[in-house]
């Protein structure tokens, strides 16, 4: 899949692109030199605990956060340029919506505020979903909630879609009409999607991209296709408790011992030879290796690491 | 980018749409604010008419201007007006400029309106635009109909024309002296961005910023001083007045307490009197007739704190999220 990664050198080829992006608060710094390219047309999921960054570069993109140092740009324009405004669309944590205001309503405020606002669009979807048009916001539950939150993203007409947690407060019916909602919006009109997410398997059923952030800095970034594959987990028999040499040459993002067995997450570079056995780990599984290990080296599939100018040496 | 019309089918733009973009947005999100303090003017107003129609009646039972009335002609409802027309800039500032951007932060939509297709600072300035707007339009009307009252009848009214409750009550006063407040209570919402916290740190604002102005107000003009012979009385185009001061002096001009010869007899003063040479009464005095341009000085200083308030506002808008 690595052909898709590196489209041609148009500046709006790519739907976001960070260089040495980095935020810092008071107690420190919540991201620091972020790197990474995500080309246009992507389903990206942005992976990490708690407090490892996610919010908080969903929050430079979307201009609510300001970015301490580096430079953010999205389809080529600088976020901090007003015109980038329409080209994205965000849906919050808590999906915040005027109480007061009816679904109707709710939309008028989208076409008033929207230069490019598509209100067949934004019907369509609360209408598919039977959220009546007239009832308060307030007064609607958690999945029709976010269904008009979706509606207001979508009937946007965004380019780039960010989406933080959408799925987090919804029960699992809602979650999977609200995903399939959101597969098909977005491959009918092309969006570039980046979501947040806790749960790994939504993740490796939507995208096709992964952003992987640990403790304010980038692990893994590239084709999901192409990021899993680069790993294998080895299980073999250990040599006096510690692994055998014969892993030495190769990047071992994690390993456990048991007994007189170990099993190691395991990125070969170069062909693996030994008594051990190999098989192709799960992304769930090499998600979760990066996620305990936060001082393995990063990856970037070819076409996600930007050029040398933004990216410094941790 | 997208090609499809906004107002596809026929039905949903029946009605003509006055207004557009951020305006409707922001007098929608604060329609019920708005009908509250319509309401207010409308009826606030209707009071001050109503009242005003009943003194008229009084006096002119009573045969005033040429015949003395028995004081005071008006009762209780008078105070509760000036009551309500002095707490008012107080009322807007913590009801309606402290939530008005600390509950957008505090409820998420801010961020909301702020990831459409609007900066932080145009929807601001929408906001703050119409908020000013609609504080003044409410406190210009209440203050033009309670001028319209007291100024002709101000001799048969209790309080003085420094008096709080006249002074900042009439004129160009009331309405700067709301937009002053309720931007301060815009600026405590936008730093503290919470609705109750916010509230309560501006009431107590309001509170010292009403203390710290009573006792400014009398510097707001320069002070006129009368010398005039000790026997002799205040002359009666000052009854209308305000002392500042006043003091004995002596020829010379060298001004001594006003307590400085009262003596237990009449002799005992006298004596003392001609003893230090004093000759003359010095009053120190603002006319009835600064009034005017004390109040227009007032509204220039409230509303130059106003305009500095708003800018700090939009500026920190725009460097910082809300």
């Amino acid at each position: 899949m690595a052909d898709t990664s590196i489209p041609s050198g148009l500046p709006g080829a790519w739907a976001l692109e960070a260089r040495g992006l980095g935020k810092r608060y008071r107690r420190g710094w919540a991201l620091r030199d972020c790197s990474f390219r995500l080309p246009a047309g992507r389903i990206c999921g942005l992976v990490g605990p708690n407090g490892a960054g996610k919010s908080t570069l969903l929050g430079m993109t979307t201009r609510q956060v300001e970015p301490t140092e580096g430079e953010l740009r999205i389809f080529g324009v600088a976020v901090g340029e007003a015109s980038v405004m329409p080209r994205f669309a965000f849906l919050g944590q808590d999906k915040p919506l005027f109480k007061r205001f009816t679904v109707a309503e709710t939309l008028r405020m989208g076409s008033e505020l929207n230069p490019g606002w598509d209100m067949a669009a934004a019907e369509r979807i609360v209408r598919s979903g039977d959220v009546p048009p007239h009832a308060r916001v307030g007064t609607l539950s958690g999945g029709q909630r976010t269904r008009v939150a979706f509606a207001l993203a979508f009937g946007k007409r965004p380019d780039l879609l960010l989406l933080d947690e959408p799925m987090s407060d919804l029960d699992p019916l809602a979650r999977d009409e609200m995903s399939t909602l959101l597969m098909a919006e977005a491959v009918e009109r092309g969006t570039t999607v980046v979501m947040s997410s806790h749960m790994l398997t939504e993740l490796e059923d939507m995208c096709d991209y992964l952003l992987v952030l640990a403790g304010g800095r980038i692990r893994m970034a590239g084709d999901a296709d192409a990021l899993v594959p680069a790993h294998t987990l080895v299980t073999g028999v250990t040599r006096d408790g510690r692994l055998p040499a014969g892993l030495d040459g190769h990047t071992v993002i994690e390993n456990r011992v048991q007994g007189r067995q170990f099993q190691a997450m395991v990125r070969p570079n170069g062909p693996l030879s030994g008594d051990w056995q190999t098989s192709e780990p799960s992304l769930e599984e090499v998600l979760l290796a990066h996620l305990r290990s936060p001082d393995a080296p990063p990856l970037y599939t070819p076409g996600a690491r930007v050029g040398a100018e933004g990216t410094r040496t941790a | 980018m997208s090609t499809t019309p906004t107002g596809t089918p026929a039905a949903r733009t029946t009605r003509p749409r006055l207004l557009r973009g951020l305006s409707w947005l922001v007098l929608r999100q604060h329609r019920t604010t708005l009908i509250c303090l319509a309401a207010l003017a409308v009826l606030g107003s209707l009071w001050i008419v109503y009242q005003r129609g009943r003194l008229i009646g009084l006096l002119d039972t009573a045969g005033w201007p040429e015949q003395d009335v028995a004081l005071p002609v008006v009762g209780q409802q008078y105070s509760y007006l000036t009551l309500l027309l002095g707490s008012l800039p107080g009322v807007l500032a913590v009801f309606l400029g402290a939530p008005l951007i600390a509950a957008d932060s505090e409820q998420g939509t801010a961020q909301l309106v702020t990831t459409q297709s609007v900066t932080r600072r145009r929807w601001l300035i929408a906001k703050l635009g119409w908020c000013f707007l609609i504080t003044l339009a409410v406190c210009t009307t209440l203050s033009a109909f309670f001028t319209w009252w007291w100024t002709p009848y101000r001799s048969v009214l209790s309080d003085q024309w420094m008096d709080g409750t006249v002074f900042d009550n009439t004129g160009p006063v009331l309405p700067a002296l709301a937009l002053f407040l309720t931007a301060a209570g815009v600026t405590i919402g936008a730093l503290l961005r919470r609705v109750l916290a916010s509230m309560v740190v501006t009431f107590a604002f309001c509170v010292a910023a009403q203390v710290a102005w009573d006792v400014s107000r009398e510097y707001l003009a320069p002070a006129r001083r009368l010398t005039y012979p000790l026997d002799e009385e205040l002359p009666a185009r000052l009854s209308d007045a305000y002392e500042l001061d006043s003091w004995i002096a002596t020829a010379d001009g060298q001004l001594y307490g006003w307590g400085t010869c009262v003596e237990a007899t009449e002799k005992a003063s006298a004596a003392c009197i001609a003893d230090t040479g004093i000759v003359s009464n010095v009053y120190e005095y603002l006319d009835y007739s600064q009034m005017a341009a004390m109040q227009w000085t007032a509204a220039g200083i409230l509303l130059a704190g106003t305009a500095l308030l708003t800018a700090f506002v939009l500026w920190r808008s725009s460097r910082r999220p809300l």
